[in-house]
């Protein structure tokens, strides 16, 4: 592993410092939603649709409200008595139309797991008992299952005229069509993935309680306090003064808790409507089929080229599986229209795309949810490279774009800088050792045995600074006993942002790592945050926490300067311990915030009191990222099973605040994504029912299914403060389109490419058995 | 995910598991390792209004020579006779089988009874009793009968044990010295169950296979005997066993179905490739 | 639904209560006892959160009835680090490794490696490896995990 050389004079910057937050995690003292107990509370359990489409014919919930420990049973007459409405308030302007059926169903259901009825008892158990007795008669209706079915079914939402929503059409240069008609060559071919659910080892939960009339207090499982304390304000009318959201060990999230569903929702409904706490823990059968799913999309691409293999033009229809409740309904295009032309020069460029409503469950996040921009145009380059006889890395070279072309203008029009597309994809090439791969390969099929080289380039937006995600603020203060705290409106699900931020904030200011404490979770102690999505907090958190701490480094000088009779620029701040250079003065920083908290008259004249600074970092729009992936894999053609052998992970996501945890961000969003292209599928019959239910169906990989990962780091600074670069996504986003290169690779003898996800041990023996014309 | 209520009693031992069972009939569950029981109670697929808990029951559990085979009681954890020195030595076949039943974690608990009673048609432990000719014995109010393993199954987790029966023990024939063996599994992921699997033990005495026991598990709604394999080989050297014709006659006993992980045809497929490797390499160890 | 007195030994200590037939041992742990490592996954006995040892062996604890605990000695993730809050030399290497992201799996991931690690004779590093595939993990793509394994087959760990 090649870490970077830390930045002059860091000491905790760049370094594998351990993590702060694993004193608790490791001993069994997290605090994760279910271990948060108050007195009086009823514990919530959901009446579901069985059906994946139908009227509600009789809704009986007398038995269940009878049951000896049920305390109610609310339905959506209830419930619509808050006049609530989902939106999206950090994904969609305000004035778009949602699916509306009450946060429970109303008259109707639109997948099988749609709320119906919430059953409150004195225990899950109890509430379990009152839900199996509510009696729900269904018309069933027939269920719109996939796209194809979505584009003739009449309409999943009667307040929509068709299925498709958020359709968009752009074309960037003139004649695409004369373009591709007068190429040399054209090579076209569709992407499908799979629906995925993100799966966190944590499921979805919060305890909602009304505290008097004027205030709510809920802990949940979340990504974002604050965003998650506006949102709710937003769709209850309440306001957001009154709401304190609070969440400490949060089991992962993936996308899944960026925003409350309307599930999460109807349990808050309940607590304002009864004045108790409720909790819902969901369980694992309610994530794997009724939390939210993603990845459910189809990707047709053509792509036209020169008889040099430059690439002049792109003609993109990209179509999204929406489920029913999708939780935003802004364009289906977003930021994989803005990326798929990627890290490569092209002339000419035609995109459209749409989301489909059907009745299955509901599309949200997952990790990298425009990640259809590498997969399908990574894929389609070795696509192209082997229908033009070409070697697909000299395929990129000839097209991809180096440090020195940029800053450079994309053809959607977005101007990428400070990424090195060209330079980590041959460091890549460097560590592989292609040369010694292909001898192998040879080798190896002259044994009958198939390997295969993946390698995939991408470029990737980081902090995505835009409304809600613009900002996020630290406030920096060094206590009365001289140390420090850090008042974040950053959020780790496992991200160690508790430990990231303490790196920065004790290298600014100069004190010991072990002096820092960050403290995040609750919306009411900092301002406004967007938390984790986007791949932000180390470059918007960081570069807040780095700004705040840098203006209070400033104050201590000053007021070191002032007490000593030195000046500012003479004061150093090393180990906590403060001293002027030339002088024998030495202060700690105890003594230093003494002073500033109750010694006021040594301050310098009109200084404000107190050893505490506050700075909101707005980051700009998009910092870029790049990441260049190989895989090396076997595919075992008797039983069709792919095994990964070796994986080099290279990137450049700028100053490294902590490799280790980089690694970590990176191996998870790898192994997500070889889940997705090997194992993973939620499936769902004819009738609109989820077939993996459980984790005997769902299948995600275990540590036995994955390569040790080796990485390559670049780094090369952004222009924020501290050169932070984002890493969350990437990981995830890069894995698909490099595994499925190398199964294709390994598989090239036959003459058939796999495309269509996941790739199954059933799908390469019976597309195997096609290509070689026996079964 | 919370199960029903029901109720709960302890068997002390077989006889008291008998008798609780038959007086609970049809509304009663015998609970061993609970390691297939308790999820489905968990998801209320299964909602008994009593339990009988035969963990209690010490003489359920212990692998003792019986005749000249071993007998395992039903409560015995799979991963005790996973390390059990008679099973090593008189079904080897047990231990490498028991290596893909579920995982490190819920071996300690699953027990070999339960594996079998269950009658999961992917599972390893029922087409080991299948295999090698296994008795399974039932006890109840009425009696102790000994039903051969090859008649215990009649479709996908349905067997022929009537609800007032307790499976109290799985009896192995002994196979004689020099038994070779052969176990292939082809799964999604370690512990996964089987998409095709296969496993058997071969016996030559004076130079011709005096002795064969196949199944398969995953390729139908219960784990099938490969019969007409066996009878094909009984009688035949080693070394003249056509094993592409013989593969022909295995598929035609193999009845796989379709499911979210495979297909029928990825199973007729595979099963072919996998029987014929691995009968190859079976001949080829008595040649050798 | 019948009621119970139990009585069992949790990590040191002798524990008693009355439990309905229908509870998990992991129920009862987290509710009953404030007993928080364990943590439930999937509640059917496939993600390995919730295990624990009872009686020296790994089990899922949400595949148990706390009434089947009763006489039995249970430890959980709990009983590990030193009254001193020294880690177990197994919860150090996960910090070391950076083994763990968001936490949740982690307790079940180091109760199994404490049963490896006590296991008498210790399994080879290839059997070590294949108990893993009894736990999921969702962030960290297992490499920390695999590190603490390699370790643990080369020696290092606490023994019995």
């Amino acid at each position: 592993m090649n870490d970077p050389a830390p930045t002059v004079g860091a000491r905790f910057v760049g370094q594998r410092v351990q993590r702060k937050e694993d004193g608790r995690l490791l001993i069994g003292k997290g605090t994760y939603i279910d271990d948060v107990v108050v007195s009086g509370m009823l514990h919530a359990a959901f009446v579901r649709s069985t059906v994946a489409r139908g009227r509600i014919t009789r809704l009986d919930v007398s038995a269940a409200q009878a049951l000896p420990g049920v305390f109610a049973v609310l339905t959506a007459g209830e419930i619509d008595k808050l006049g609530a409405r989902y939106f999206n308030a950090a994904m969609d302007q305000p004035d778009l139309v949602y699916p509306d059926n009450g946060l429970l169903c109303r008259k109707d259901v639109r997948f099988v797991g749609d709320p119906v009825a919430i059953v409150l008892a004195d225990s899950r158990a109890l509430a379990e008992d009152g839900a199996a007795l509510v009696e729900v008669d269904y018309a069933v209706d027939p269920p719109v299952v996939g796209i194809a079915a979505a584009r003739t079914m009449p309409p999943v939402h009667p307040e929509y005229e068709s299925n498709s929503v958020g359709a968009m059409e752009m074309t960037i240069g003139e004649d695409i069509d004369g373009i591709f008609a007068s190429a040399a060559h054209v090579v076209e071919d569709e992407i499908v993935n799979c629906r995925q659910t993100p799966v966190p080892m944590e499921p979805r939960g919060l305890l909602a309680r009304r505290e008097g009339s004027g205030e709510l207090t809920i802990n949940i499982a979340t990504q974002g306090p604050h965003m998650t304390a506006n949102h709710i304000a937003g769709i209850f009318g309440l306001s957001i003064n009154s709401i304190r959201i609070l969440a400490k060990d949060v089991g992962g999230g993936f996308g899944q808790k960026v925003t409350a569903l309307r599930d999460e929702l109807a349990v808050v409904a309940a607590a304002l409507l009864i004045d108790r706490p409720i909790k819902w823990i969901e369980d694992r059968l309610e994530n794997l089929t009724a939390a939210s799913q993603s990845r459910d999309e189809t990707c047709r691409v053509r792509l036209a080229f020169d008889s040099d293999h430059r690439l002049l033009a792109a003609d993109v229809d990209f179509n999204i599986d929406y489920g029913a409740y999708p939780h935003a309904v802004h364009g289906s295009g977003g930021l994989t229209f803005m990326m798929l032309p990627g890290p490569y020069r092209l002339p000419a460029y035609r995109f459209r795309s749409s989301g489909w409503f059907t009745n299955t469950c509901g599309e949200a996040p997952y990790r990298g949810p425009w990640m259809m921009d590498m997969f399908a145009r990574e894929t389609m380059l070795d696509t192209a490279a082997r229908q033009m006889g070409v070697d697909p890395i000299e395929l990129r070279r000839k097209n991809i774009i180096s440090k020195a072309d940029q800053p450079f203008t994309m053809v959607t029009g977005m101007v990428i800088d400070d990424v090195t597309p060209a330079e980590t994809m041959e460091a890549v090439v460097a560590a592989v050792d292609i040369p010694a791969f292909r001898r192998e390969q040879e080798a190896a099929r002259k044994e009958g045995r198939y390997l295969g080289l993946g390698i995939a380039v991408a470029i990737e937006p980081t902090a995505i600074a835009m409304g809600t995600y613009t900002s996020e603020v630290a406030h920096v203060r060094v206590e009365p006993n001289g140390k420090v705290t850090a008042m974040m409106s950053t959020f780790s699900q496992g991200h160690g942002t508790p430990t990231t931020m303490a790196q920065i904030v004790a290298d600014r200011l100069g004190v010991p790592f072990g002096d820092v404490t960050v403290v995040e979770g609750d919306s009411t102690r900092t301002g406004y945050g967007s938390g984790a999505g986007g791949s932000r907090q180390a470059i918007v958190g960081g570069g807040a926490a780095r700004v705040a701490t840098d203006m209070l480094a400033d104050k201590i000088k000053a007021i070191a300067a002032h007490a000593f009779n030195g000046t500012p620029e003479d004061v150093l701040i090393d180990e906590g311990i403060v001293t002027i250079k030339g002088s024998e003065t030495r202060a700690t920083l105890a003594e230093i915030a003494q002073m500033a908290y109750f010694d006021t008259d040594r301050l310098p004249h009109g200084m404000e009191t107190g050893l505490e600074t506050q700075y909101r970092f707005r980051a700009p729009p998009m910092v870029f990222a790049n990441q260049a992936h190989a895989a090396v894999v076997e595919v075992d053609i008797e039983t069709g099973k792919t095994k990964v052998l070796r994986w080099v992970a290279g990137g450049d996501c700028g100053n490294l605040i902590n490799p280790a945890i980089v690694e970590g961000q990176i191996s998870g969003g790898v192994v997500q994504g070889i889940a997705g292209v090997l194992f993973e599928k939620v499936s769902y019959d004819e009738n609109g029912q989820p077939l993996a239910a459980t984790f005997k169906d769902y299948l995600v990989p275990t540590a036995l299914d994955v390569p040790r990962l080796e990485y390559v780091h670049l780094c090369t600074p952004s222009i924020t403060p501290g050169g932070f670069k984002g890493v969350g996504e990437g990981g995830a986003m890069i894995s698909p389109p490099t595994l499925v290169n190398a199964i294709n690779d390994a598989l090239a003898p036959f003459g058939k490419n796999w495309l269509n996800m996941p790739i199954t041990p059933d799908r390469v023996v019976i597309g195997l058995a096609e290509a070689m014309g026996d079964s | 995910m919370k199960s029903a209520p029901f109720d709960y009693v302890e068997a002390g031992s077989a006889e008291e598991a008998v008798h609780l069972i038959g007086e609970a009939g049809s509304d009663g569950a015998i609970l061993a390792g609970g390691q297939t029981l308790m999820p489905l109670l968990a998801l209320r697929v299964a909602s008994p209004a009593v339990l009988v808990d035969i963990n209690p029951a010490a003489d359920m559990a212990g692998i003792s020579e019986s005749g000249s085979g071993l007998r395992v009681a039903a409560r015995t954890r799979q991963a005790h006779a996973r390390k059990d020195p008679l099973v090593a030595r008189c079904l080897p076949l047990m231990v490498e089988a028991l290596g893909h039943v579920g995982h490190f974690q819920t071996r300690t608990r699953g027990t070999i009874g339960g594996s079998i009673a269950l009658g999961e048609p992917a599972a390893e432990m029922p087409a080991l009793a299948v295999a090698l000719g296994a008795t399974i014995e039932l006890r109840s109010l009425r009696g102790t009968r000994m039903v051969p393993a090859r008649e215990f199954y009649v479709g996908p987790y349905t067997t022929v044990r009537a609800d007032d029966e307790v499976l109290v023990a799985v009896h192995y024939p002994a196979w004689p010295d020099g038994t070779r063996t052969l176990f292939e599994e082809v799964a999604r992921r370690q512990g996964d169950f089987a998409l095709v699997g296969l496993l058997g033990a071969i016996a030559v005495d004076a130079g011709r296979i005096a002795r064969a026991g196949l199944a398969w598990f995953g390729m139908g709604p219960t784990p099938i005997a490969a019969q007409a394999v066996e009878q094909a080989l009984v009688g035949t050297a080693p070394g003249d066993v056509d094993v592409a014709e013989l593969t022909r006659v295995a598929l035609g006993e193999v009845a796989p179905g379709d499911d979210l992980h495979a297909s029928e045809q990825y199973r007729r497929i595979v099963a072919a490739r996998v029987f014929a490797r691995k009968m190859r390499a079976l001949l080829a160890e008595f040649a050798a | 639904m019948s009621l119970h007195f139990i009585e069992f030994e949790l990590n040191g200590q002798t524990v008693d209560g009355m439990t309905e037939s229908r509870r998990t041992l992991l129920d009862y742990l987290r509710q009953d006892e404030g007993c928080t490592g364990p943590h439930a996954g999937c509640e059917h006995g496939v993600c390995g959160a919730c295990t624990v040892l009872v009686d020296g062996e790994p089990m899922r604890s949400c595949l148990m009835l706390a009434v089947q605990a009763n006489g039995k000695k249970v430890e959980t993730l709990e009983s590990l680090a030193a009254a001193d809050g020294t880690l177990h030399p197994i919860q150090q290497m996960f910090r070391e490794e950076f083994a763990l992201q968001c936490g949740f799996c982690t307790p079940g991931f180091v109760m199994t490696m404490v049963a490896l690690d006590r296991a008498e004779p210790r399994p080879d590093a290839e059997e070590m490896k294949k108990a893993l595939s009894g736990h999921l993990c969702r962030c960290t793509g297992y490499q920390g995990v695999l590190r603490v394994i390699d370790r643990l087959a080369a020696g290092e760990g606490a023994g019995k």
